[in-house]
């Protein structure tokens, strides 16, 4: 008996092919070439996906842009790692060395900085004012954000030297800041109502730096000064925590102790709480875009089904499963999606580039000295709706990928 | 000699019925009958007859309501959808009366079609479908969209696209029913050739009597039940029989068309 087709010069191709079923790089030529097919469609469709993204993009980076100006404004360059602590009664909560040993105990706690602050006298250039008078340790100046105009901040080992506010500085007269430093003064720092051993701190200090802080007349001293007089309690601390995300457990714990706490991050959650609502009312308005969208990009889809209805019938006949059909439909839908999230994100990038360059051209007019960046467009945010819309277009693709997988072959093909 | 050839197909008890309203319809009637390799075969009958249904059940794509259907000794229904479309793509060529195509893709990617189903990558798909179009003499149109062509060129390819997986089988569903005499007599040849040269199992469905001689097993099929010829002269005589009852059919109308005229 002969051997079946030894005859036939096209040789068996199914020893050459690993796979079983069509391959993923098959399919995709496919779906690309049927995009490429329908042109005017799919741009149609890609462009309503453009619309829709662009909108919500712009909007969210918009937002983004605005949360972080604000935050820059409000929190600068202050730690939000620091926690002020300061007591609700000072005469039952002593906020004393005790206190603040314990609280150095706590885990998670780097650092704890003390302030003194009473009101006091200066004698400087023949003047005489009324003065609130701090005295700190340098971990609390490094996180007070007082900004040096001459001179310098305090260091660990002065004693007798002090920062001046400008405000104290024109209290006694003196316009130029520069003058000032090097110059000496004296303090009286009355402590009759705080139970210190001392009745009072008066003390010649030699003036280090100019500071910028307040509207009213400020010095700030090392508080080995009032240490020494014997104070018996702290006025405020400063805690640094080692991690953001640890600071509510400790403030938990020193709030336990009866003491007050307060901390940027209170603020900073608000601005967040006021930014997360914002965004998603911006997020709103720009889905109203993108529902649109996926609307024509349902209807391309269905439309493309029914168009292909005898097409899908004949790769069935021909030896395709329902699945790959399925999957030629995901990724018609991933390709469109993908398009248009892609175009969407660059076309909302160059619309917030050019909205901003208008609106700082606007602001340095009106005499605003630094660029700011309305538009922010974090990488998270790209990643994000682009995700998004592939997930919105594999959502949308359900229904017709399903009907294209429960296409009858024979009822696809029957003749007219 | 012929009792020596391996079955390729084997349809036993095969009845198929569908309801329509509140009837029921009996398209196909206890219908047994097996196709050897290498052998052509013929399905003749009026339309409606289940000429169509009977082909649907061989390929795989309807399963009879009662009966069985063997591919080379397995049986086609208790396959999984998986394994039938496997069989699909590799076993079974088809060409149909009207042509199939996907219509964005083009002459070669639409013949390549079974191989891509098989898991063949595009290259190698490309060489063995080129091969496959050379063989009806359709290499030029490679790179052409199907849909451009003329029906004989279209059909030319679309034998090229049955023929591309080198099938044991294939099933030509009145492959001539919109050609030309020049054109179907081509597809005919190349059908005969792939019995002949190639050593391919050939179901033909047509309306063109003057095929039926070529035919070495013919089935005729009356209201769903299927009358079988499988001997030569028998076979000759029946083709005969046809041919002159269509010289009848020509005599009695054109009686009618000279009644007409001398009233």
């Amino acid at each position: 008996m002969q051997e079946q087709n030894n005859n036939f010069p096209i040789k068996s191709p199914r020893e050459n092919c690993v796979f079983k079923s069509i391959r993923y790089s098959v399919l995709l030529h496919f779906a690309l070439k049927n995009f490429v097919d329908k042109k005017l469609r799919s741009f149609l469709t890609v462009f309503g996906v453009v619309i829709g993204v662009s909108a919500v993009f712009f909007l969210l980076s918009f937002g983004l842009g605005v949360q972080s100006l604000v935050t820059q404004q409000v929190i600068g360059d202050k730690s939000l790692k620091a926690v002020d602590v300061n007591s609700p009664n000072s005469k039952i909560i002593k906020l004393n060395e005790t206190a603040v040993n314990l609280i150095k105990t706590y885990p998670h706690v780097d650092q704890v900085g003390v302030q003194y602050s009473f009101p006091g006298i200066m004698n400087f250039n023949g003047g005489e004012i009324d003065v609130v008078a701090y005295g700190f340790d340098t971990a609390y100046q490094s996180l007070s954000s007082l900004t040096v105009i001459n001179g310098r901040l305090l260091e660990a080992k002065d004693s007798d030297s002090i920062l001046l506010n400008m405000s104290a500085l024109r209290s006694v007269g003196i316009e130029d800041s520069k003058v000032a430093v090097n110059q000496t003064l004296k303090i009286t720092v009355p402590l009759e109502k705080v139970e210190a051993k001392s009745t009072s701190v008066v003390k010649t200090f030699r003036i280090v730096g100019v500071v910028e802080s307040g509207s009213g007349s400020e010095v700030f001293m090392p508080s080995n000064v009032f240490d020494l007089a014997g104070v018996p309690t702290y006025n405020n601390l400063k805690v640094v925590v080692d991690n953001t995300l640890n600071v509510s457990s400790v403030r938990a714990q020193i709030e336990s102790m009866g003491l007050q706490t307060t901390s940027l991050a209170d603020t900073m959650d608000e601005i967040n709480n006021i930014f997360k609502f914002l965004n998603l009312v911006l997020i709103g308005f720009g889905s109203i875009g993108m529902i649109v969208a996926v609307l024509g990009m349902f209807n391309t889809l269905t439309i493309s089904l029914i168009e292909r209805t005898k097409e899908i019938g004949l790769m069935m006949a021909l030896g395709a499963r329902r699945r790959d059909m399925k999957k030629l439909f995901i990724l018609d839908a991933t390709i469109i999606s993908f398009f248009g999230a892609v175009a969407g994100i660059i076309l909302a990038i160059i619309t917030g580039k050019i909205v901003n360059l208008y609106i700082n051209m606007g602001a340095s007019a009106r005499g605003v000295t630094e660029p700011f960046d309305l538009f922010m467009v974090p990488l998270w945010a790209v990643l994000a709706i682009t995700l998004a819309t592939i997930l919105i277009g594999l959502l949308v693709v359900y229904y017709p990928a399903r009907r294209a997988g429960k296409i009858n072959p024979i009822d696809a093909l029957r003749r007219e | 000699m012929i009792e020596h050839k391996k079955v390729i197909i084997n349809v036993s008890n095969v009845n198929q019925s569908f309801e329509v309203g509140d009837e029921r319809l009996r398209v196909l009637k206890d219908v047994t009958f097996m196709f050897k390799e290498k052998t052509f075969n013929i399905i003749y009958g009026q339309s409606g007859s289940g000429k169509s249904t009977l082909l649907n059940v061989i390929a795989g794509l309807q399963k009879p309501s009662t009966g069985n259907v063997l591919f080379l000794g397995r049986s086609v229904y208790d396959l999984t959808p998986d394994q039938l479309a496997h069989l699909r793509a590799n076993e079974i060529g088809m060409v149909y009366q009207q042509n199939f195509w996907v219509k964005s893709l083009n002459v070669i990617e639409n013949v390549s079609m079974p191989l891509f189903f098989s898991g063949c990558s595009r290259h190698i798909s490309r060489q063995v479908a080129l091969e496959s179009l050379e063989k009806v003499g359709m290499a030029d149109y490679a790179d052409k969209y199907p849909t451009m062509m003329s029906g004989g060129e279209q059909q030319r390819v679309a034998m090229a696209r049955a023929l591309v997986n080198n099938p044991r089988f294939i099933i030509a569903d009145e492959p001539t029913g919109n050609l030309d005499s020049t054109n179907g007599d081509m597809i005919m040849s190349l059908l005969q050739q792939c019995k002949n040269d190639f050593g391919q199992t050939i179901v033909l469905v047509t309306h063109n009597m003057e095929y039926i001689p070529l035919a070495d097993h013919l089935l005729n099929i009356k209201d769903g039940a299927v009358v079988e010829t499988t001997d030569d002269t028998n076979i000759t005589k029946i083709a005969d029989s046809l041919i002159s009852d269509m010289k009848h059919r020509i005599d009695h109308l054109s009686k009618a068309k000279n009644h007409a005229r001398t009233k």
